[in-house]
């Protein structure tokens, strides 16, 4: 392991330097680089919802179990679900909330940008395949977390697609029913 | 500070004799906290008072055991800290007017051209100062955090690579501009399990900073609050600076 001389570091250093330092100290900023978070991204995306979903509690794994099958259809991974052209809205709304909860748990695994990405993915999902809204979020709100996921280096350009048919919707006053 | 109380004092004996251990733990600690930003000072010293740069440690050194600044102080104390920075400023200029004005009583006539050259720069812009603050109340923050991370005797897992990890994967790519590892070559490196692993370890570490650099700004802000707003204000300052290049 090199020796580090972290004053001397900090003295020779420009305000930028020292600045970017400081920032630091926001905990969850910056903790994955782009190319880190796409892969992080497409394994979520293509990983087993049954594992994720099924985690919160026994009946919500029997639900989706049960739904997944319903559709006649082997809605196993996120991305199938999102890019289905009738997905089933309980496990949209299953999605959006577990996408939630990672967001507001400060020990969650999963890094917030990708739990942000999925949450309103699920939304745009549900306006696009079902014009239906599933958030409760103002206009504004939704429009700018739409936006923010679009501009996001590391999503696939499928995604980005659903997510840009949504923000369509909602900013040309298309609230769809709300569920 | 331990000077007996008055029969009109208003203060019972026991609480003045807690009072004098307060203000003796008040005066090592203001003594400490000139010794660590000597630098910010001397330059702000040397930039308000250029004819005394060969003075400037000598006068610095009997500043931080001027009776009259741990009064300050200790009134301080007892109210809104406001900027710490400001005060030590303001201070040490008084403290420099006061024996400039004692040198001329003490060797008179003075002329009017060693006058000037001695008085002080009409409010020396303070950026300097503010950037050398900034710098060493970073350096004291990544000592100490190093020093405990280190601490073999820390009851916490793994305590020791997180500050190695912090280095490689946040210090060095800051500093030196080297190229940030991948947290599967942290994995590898450090035996992790998985990149959430990797990536909780990054938190704790960035915990551990935050944590440090708030007990380093509050010796010297006081309170949480006044604590918040320092390390905002520097933020804005260094963000302000890096702006302009």
């Amino acid at each position: 392991m090199s020796d580090f001389d972290s004053s001397a570091a900090v003295f020779k250093s420009r305000a930028k330097k020292l600045a970017t330092l400081m920032a630091t100290g926001e905990e969850r900023a910056k903790l994955w680089r782009p190319d880190e978070l796409a892969a992080i991204f497409r394994h979520q995306m293509s990983a087993p919802m049954l594992v994720d979903l099924g985690s919160f509690d026994s009946r919500t794994a029997t639900k989706l179990r049960t739904l997944s099958e319903a559709q006649g259809l082997l809605l196993k991974s996120f991305a199938d679900l999102f890019h289905h052209p009738a997905p089933p809205i309980e496990l949209l709304e299953l999605i959006k909330d577990f996408a939630k909860a990672n967001m507001d748990h400060p020990e969650s695994g999963l890094p917030d940008e990708i739990a942000a990405a999925l949450y309103y993915t699920s939304i745009a999902a549900a306006l696009v395949r079902l014009d239906v809204r599933i958030s409760h979020l103002p206009d504004a709100d939704l429009q700018r977390g739409l936006r923010w996921t679009m501009e996001q280096a590391w999503l696939d350009e499928k995604t980005k697609e659903l997510l840009a048919k949504a923000l369509g919707k909602v900013s040309g006053g298309q609230k769809g029913a709300v569920s | 500070m331990a000077s007996e109380p008055s029969k009109s004092s208003i203060f019972p004996r026991t609480d003045w004799a807690e009072l004098g251990k307060a203000a003796a733990a008040d005066e090592v600690l203001l003594d400490r906290l000139i010794r660590l930003y000597w630098q910010p000072l001397k330059i702000y010293l040397v930039a308000t008072f250029p004819g005394l740069k060969n003075q400037a440690d000598t006068l610095l050194q009997d500043f931080a055991e001027d009776k009259m600044l741990k009064e300050g102080w200790l009134r301080r104390a007892d109210q809104n800290r406001g900027r710490f920075r400001d005060f030590l400023k303001t201070s040490l200029r008084n403290f420099v007017l006061n024996r400039l004005n004692l040198a001329e009583v003490k060797n008179p006539p003075i002329s009017m051209e060693e006058l000037e050259h001695e008085l002080p720069q009409p409010d020396a812009p303070s950026e300097e100062f503010d950037l050398v603050w900034a710098r060493t109340m970073l350096a004291e923050t990544l000592r100490r955090m190093e020093v405990d991370c280190k601490n073999p005797g820390e009851d916490q897992p793994r305590r020791s690579y997180i500050w190695e990890i912090f280095r490689i994967r946040l210090l060095e790519p800051i500093f030196n501009d080297a190229a940030q590892p991948s947290y599967d070559q942290l994995i590898d490196q450090f035996g992790l399990k998985s990149p959430t692993d990797a990536s909780n370890t990054l938190l704790s570490a960035k915990r551990i900073f935050k944590a440090h650099l708030s007990k380093v700004i509050k010796e010297y802000a006081g309170q949480d609050a006044a604590t918040a707003a320092e390390i905002q204000a520097l933020e804005d300052f260094l963000i302000r600076l890096a702006k302009r290049g």
